[in-house]
């Protein structure tokens, strides 16, 4: 419920952002901020696995962040790991699309990952892309 | 996609001795977009009028337009020397970005650094971003880019404070400073620290003219963590009115201080940002005290395309009638690895002498609640 109503808004958005004219004055912004709580909600709820091996998915995630980490160039706050029953997720951004085979490469050489999924970006830090 | 100068090969064939690998590289980028504001004002003196609704061809609607040069050479051991040249410039003009002076451009105000990179770091000596706001980019979902962001909300405050936005120098942080002396430490276990200390030159003068910052950053499992300190000493010595009022001369005291703390969580395609930024003179902290607070959240839909927004609060702990809000969303599409296409709408409340921006380098008057929209391109080469 709480995702679509993200995503609704999120569209809402869009839809505002891409029509030129703004005669919309205080009505939009007033009532966007409101989005915030209501996501934080949805991170939360999306972050936990469901209950049958959420420890080992845990576990899991946690040994793929710390083998990306190991990467000095990489950035791993920028990235989200997600992990069930052996399957990787990696969302999020990197800041160089070179480091995209590169994380993808590391998650799957770490032990117990039997798939990875890619939906990286490319974000370049400050003033760049 | 970066274009090898066929200059830097040109200039390999004429260097006597080139058994040292190096390259130089030129790069850029053009942002252009077309701006709708619902107010403007020419300046940021505290009494600009309201000139009325404004449609124009804006520059740098994501981050400024720039070119550069760079380059590095390898010394072996892990050691590498590096350069950089690299200029903001304006895409509906073909002008030159701010200097440190007013009235003045710069051909390269982002970097003209040589510096070192080796198994301790880097260290770059020269003009050139400094590290306190890559730590506030990475705490906000918007990027710090030029509309609606940490950015516009940090230089309203300068504004607040007295920036008259005709030089780099501003009273609250800094953005570029010149005569950077700046080192970066490696990633441990996902922690970092970027120290920054700028001699004033003054002659006569220890502390004229010098800036300090240190940040501290960390970023691993799908956190990153910012705490900024900056320091100066007489960072914004050119008046409102200057030419007509001359520039004030250095004492050395220190009247730039600013705090900030970020933090941004990255999970399944949702971004979330928070932040809290105290700035003031700690020489007449009657004269500039503000706060900061921001929040951001965004969503990646795929690779190509995500939406981000953010809210900003500015108070000034002065004067309790003078405080901003400003919201701001935007949506951007990558066409290509070199080409993104934006479009963001963005709110402003001004309230008493307050005059933060919805997109950097287009004023609004004080106490002027305004309304934003753009559509652009951003294109590398």
């Amino acid at each position: 419920m709480k995702s679509n109503y993200v995503v609704q808004l999120a569209v809402v958005a869009w839809l505002v952002a891409a029509s030129t004219s703004a005669w919309c004055q205080s009505g939009q912004p007033a009532k966007a901020p409101a989005s915030v709580p209501g996501a934080s909600a949805t991170t939360a709820s999306g972050a936990a696995a469901p209950a049958t091996g959420r420890k080992a998915d845990r576990a899991l995630r946690r040994k793929v962040y710390a083998a990306i980490g190991k990467q000095k160039e990489i950035s791993a706050g920028d990235i989200s790991v997600t992990a069930k029953d052996g399957a990787i997720t990696l969302n999020g951004s990197v800041a160089d699309a070179s480091q995209i085979d590169k994380v993808v490469e590391i998650a799957k050489g770490v032990p117990g990952v039997t798939s990875v999924t890619n939906k990286l970006a490319v974000k370049k830090p400050f003033g760049g892309m | 996609m970066k274009l090898k100068s066929c200059c830097a090969a040109a200039l390999a064939v004429f260097a006597t001795a080139a058994h040292a690998q190096s390259s130089v590289t030129l790069y850029g980028v053009i942002d252009t977009g077309m701006l709708y504001q619902s107010t403007s004002a020419a300046t940021f003196q505290p009494h600009a009028p309201n000139l009325g609704h404004v449609y124009q061809l804006k520059d740098g609607g994501i981050y400024a337009s720039f070119w550069g040069l760079k380059g590095s050479e390898d010394l072996g051991g892990g050691y590498k020397i590096n350069f950089k040249l690299q200029g903001v410039f304006n895409s509906t003009n073909g002008k030159f970005g701010l200097a440190d002076t007013p009235g003045t451009t710069a051909i390269f105000n982002q970097f003209a650094t040589v510096g070192v990179a080796g198994p301790f770091g880097t260290f770059d000596a020269g003009r050139q971003i400094i590290p306190m706001i890559y730590a506030m980019a990475e705490t906000d979902v918007r990027g710090a880019q030029y509309f609606g962001s940490i950015l516009t909300a940090w230089l309203g405050m300068n504004q607040a404070a007295g920036w008259p936005g005709t030089s780099t120098n501003a009273p609250i942080g800094a953005l570029y400073d010149s005569n950077a002396l700046v080192y970066n430490s490696p990633k441990f276990y996902g922690a970092s620290v970027a120290l920054e200390y700028a001699p004033g030159g003054v002659g006569g003068q220890f502390q004229g003219g010098t800036r300090e910052s240190a940040v501290l950053k960390y970023s691993n499992y799908g956190l990153n963590l910012s705490a900024v300190y900056y320091n100066g000493h007489d960072t914004n010595p050119f008046p409102l009115t200057y030419p007509a009022a001359p520039a004030v001369p250095a004492t050395g005291l220190a009247n730039n201080r600013f705090y900030y703390f970020g933090a941004m969580y990255t999970i399944s395609g949702f971004s979330l940002s928070a932040s809290y930024g105290v700035g003031k003179n700690p020489a007449k902290s009657n004269t500039a005290d503000f706060e900061m607070i921001s929040g951001g959240l965004g969503y990646q839909f795929n690779p190509r395309f995500k939406v981000t927004s953010g809210y900003y609060y500015l108070k000034d702990r002065n004067h309790s009638a003078n405080h901003s809000s400003e919201f701001a969303v935007g949506a951007e599409y990558s066409l290509s690895q070199r080409t993104r296409a934006y479009a963001q709408v963005g709110y402003v409340d001004n309230k008493g002498t307050m005059n933060q921006t919805i997109i950097y380098g287009a004023p609004v008057a004080p106490g002027e609640s305004t309304t934003a929209a753009m559509i652009g391109i951003r294109h590398t080469f």
